[in-house]
């Protein structure tokens, strides 16, 4: 059985205008110890699958209104808050990607980091401070127990976000959530930060869900990707089927659009025609309908169901076999 | 070749960093250090470099939002550095600015209309019926319906806002136009729809850009030459190619290799730049990259290296390279 099973996840907020479904029908699986990304573009409803695994959705609008969220056996939707929180920061951890709203600014790095072991009860109190300095050596923060002492403005974006993926990672969960944990950083940092996930999981064996519009991020660092649009999944399989196989219209829209070194100066860029729908005027068939070149009628009618191109490859998209 | 549209010469602009009782200057962040560069008629320069290295301030100096400390700025030959204002009104015709958060640099309670008439108005340009017909056109060039005008900023999506940001940087016909970060806030698709639109406006209206960036691929996508900028300085320009092909400066070559490619089977076994960015208030001694660079040897903690030409257009501020060349 795989570590977290994701299935027809439904998730709804309730807005002035009425209820809307950030994410409707998503289903994907984890295996221990890999790494699973998803991928596209804002509004499609990947940080609220991550908020919704994690049951921290904004109360009381956002709600999970269908499907289940199996992790380590348990479904997570059915648990009750105190259950939940056993497993919030202990089994699961999160990294979020601005680093300074995830950080206290008035409580010290060190007062902020034992703060999950001791709820979790990782550690005995006396030991605590230790194994904080331990963590932030462990993700690469120079002279930890100095920096213990010391508040988040002290420290540069990059150590902000180490000091984040520290208490994230301070209880040694099994399941890491990166909700586009370098997207604030410059690129030096950004590989920097990669490459120490990484590194920590291939240590601490854990598995990481990587969230991100960046498809080189989803290309070095995951083996299993996810796509998605408008709140479905329009495509998933592992990295080499997405990225040497994509099959859904809105994949190779995606892939043929992003400036690359290797292109030609001043060559046209592939471009997706329009813009992703709100999620009150959704189409009625295919969500991609009003974007796509390859669109007939049927399209716009029936609500195409995920299909298998091979193993492990599914796609959502009624004409896939003709393009 | 004819001359250059925009001449910048060993450019600075230190702030002061007032502290106490008095506000006594105590320091000087050297946000720009000694920039130099040229950029011609229908030309596309790129810029870039990690945050707080300086590229923001210096299209800022060139626009004359902030009057440089140091050097100078020509234009189309005429020295614009310490320009009074009412003389440089004109020449801002000419010289036009994109923003990265197009939300933040249009007025929300005007319309879109009133937006994109505001520049004729200022500069004392065509009557009311003129300007509402060039209104329509400009709309038309950016790709936005003509009943554009008559809404609301807010009632536009990210990639619609850039749009109206680029109307209105191009309503005078200018000669040059900084984009600061013009698609770093926009999804990739709706980035490849504004980085096509660009160049298509490059050619048909003969416009210079000065492209400032932090992400290379893209940079290097839209502009004829590249200038890497680090704490403050240029340390390599070259060819948009060449620089990607054979970057010289060991600074350049870890931001190349930074990048991550999004394709699986290239997953580099990268060598990762090591720290953080100095602060400009207190440069590193010598080489201001010595700090993190792999290659760094005594002599480039101890003195400044300049940046001296590899070819004919490929010059780096190195002193490995300076040796071995």
């Amino acid at each position: 059985m795989a570590l977290l099973e994701v299935d027809q996840l439904i998730t709804e907020f309730a807005t002035d205008e009425g209820l809307v479904r950030a994410v409707d029908g998503v289903s994907f699986e984890v295996e221990a110890g890999a790494t699973l990304g998803i991928v596209g573009e804002s509004g499609c409803g990947k940080s609220v699958t991550a908020l919704s695994m994690m049951r921290l959705l904004p109360q009381p609008m956002g709600r999970i209104a269908g499907g289940s969220i199996t992790f380590q056996g348990t479904d997570l939707t059915r648990l009750d808050i105190p259950a939940m929180e056993k497993v919030r920061g202990r089994r699961i951890g999160m990294v979020f990607q601005e680093p300074m709203t995830a950080l206290n600014p008035v409580h010290t790095i060190g007062r902020q980091l034992t703060e999950g072991m001791l709820l979790h009860k990782v550690c005995e109190p006396a030991n605590a401070l230790r194994a904080a300095a331990d963590m932030l050596d462990r993700v690469g923060i120079p002279s930890p127990d100095l920096r213990l002492g010391e508040y988040p403005h002290q420290l540069s974006g990059g150590m902000r976000q180490r000091v984040v993926i520290a208490m994230a990672l301070a209880c040694e969960p099994d399941l890491l959530i990166a909700d586009e944990p370098t997207t604030a950083l410059d690129v030096t940092i950004q590989a920097q930060i990669l490459e120490l996930i990484a590194d920590l999981q291939r240590r601490m064996g854990m598995a990481v869900i990587m969230i991100t519009h960046d498809l080189g991020v989803i290309a070095e660092t995951c083996e299993q990707v996810v796509v998605m649009y408008a709140g479905k999944v329009a495509e998933q399989g592992s990295v080499f089927d997405i990225f040497d196989r994509p099959a859904h219209p809105y994949t190779r829209g995606l892939l043929a659009s992003i400036p690359r070194l290797e292109t030609p100066a001043k060559s046209r860029l592939g471009v997706i025609e329009g813009m992703v729908p709100g999620l009150r005027d959704l189409p009625i068939g295919c969500r991609f309908e009003n974007r796509c070149e390859h669109a007939i009628d049927r399209c716009r009618e029936q609500v195409p169901a995920p299909e298998l191109l091979a193993a492990g490859h599914t796609v959502s998209c009624l004409r896939w076999q003709a393009l | 070749m004819s001359a250059p549209l925009l001449e910048v010469n060993n450019l600075q602009m230190h702030f002061p960093v007032r502290e106490g009782l008095f506000l006594r200057a105590r320091a000087f962040n050297r946000a720009v250090d000694g920039v130099s560069f040229n950029i011609n008629p229908g030309e596309t320069l790129g810029l870039v470099g990690e945050s707080g290295c300086g590229k923001s301030t210096l299209g800022r100096c060139i626009t004359r939002l902030y009057t440089p400390t140091g050097g100078s700025i020509h234009f189309a030959g005429q020295d614009i550095t310490q320009m009074r204002a009412r003389r440089l009104r004109p020449l801002r015709q000419d010289i036009q600015m994109i923003f990265q958060d197009p939300m933040e640099s249009l007025n929300a309670r005007h319309t879109v209309g009133d937006i994109l008439e505001e520049p004729f108005i200022v500069h004392r340009i065509g009557d009311r019926l003129w300007r509402r017909k060039r209104v329509a056109e400009l709309l038309n060039i950016v790709g936005l319906p003509a009943r554009s005008a008559t809404r609301f900023p807010f009632e536009f999506s990210g990639g619609q806002r850039q749009r109206i940001g680029i109307a209105r940087a191009i309503a005078l016909n200018p000669k040059l136009v900084i984009c600061d970060e013009p698609v770093s806030a926009l999804d990739v698709s709706i980035q490849s729809q504004i980085l096509n639109l660009l160049v298509d406006l490059q050619r048909e209206f003969n416009l210079a850009y000065l492209f400032i960036a932090h992400d290379l691929a893209v940079v290097k996508h839209v502009s004829d030459r590249v200038a890497i900028m680090y704490l403050g300085k240029i340390v390599e320009t070259a060819a948009s190619e060449t620089l990607y092909r054979e970057a010289a400066h060991p600074y350049t070559q870890s931001l190349i290799a930074a990048i991550p490619v999004p394709d699986p089977h290239r997953r580099a076994q990268r060598e990762v730049l090591r720290g953080d960015v100095p602060s400009p208030i207190n440069p590193p001694q010598g080489c201001s990259f010595h700090p993190r660079c792999p290659r760094a040897e005594p002599q480039c903690s101890a003195t400044e290296p300049v940046l001296a030409p590899l070819a004919d257009t490929h010059l780096a501020a190195c002193h490995l390279l300076a040796r071995n060349g």
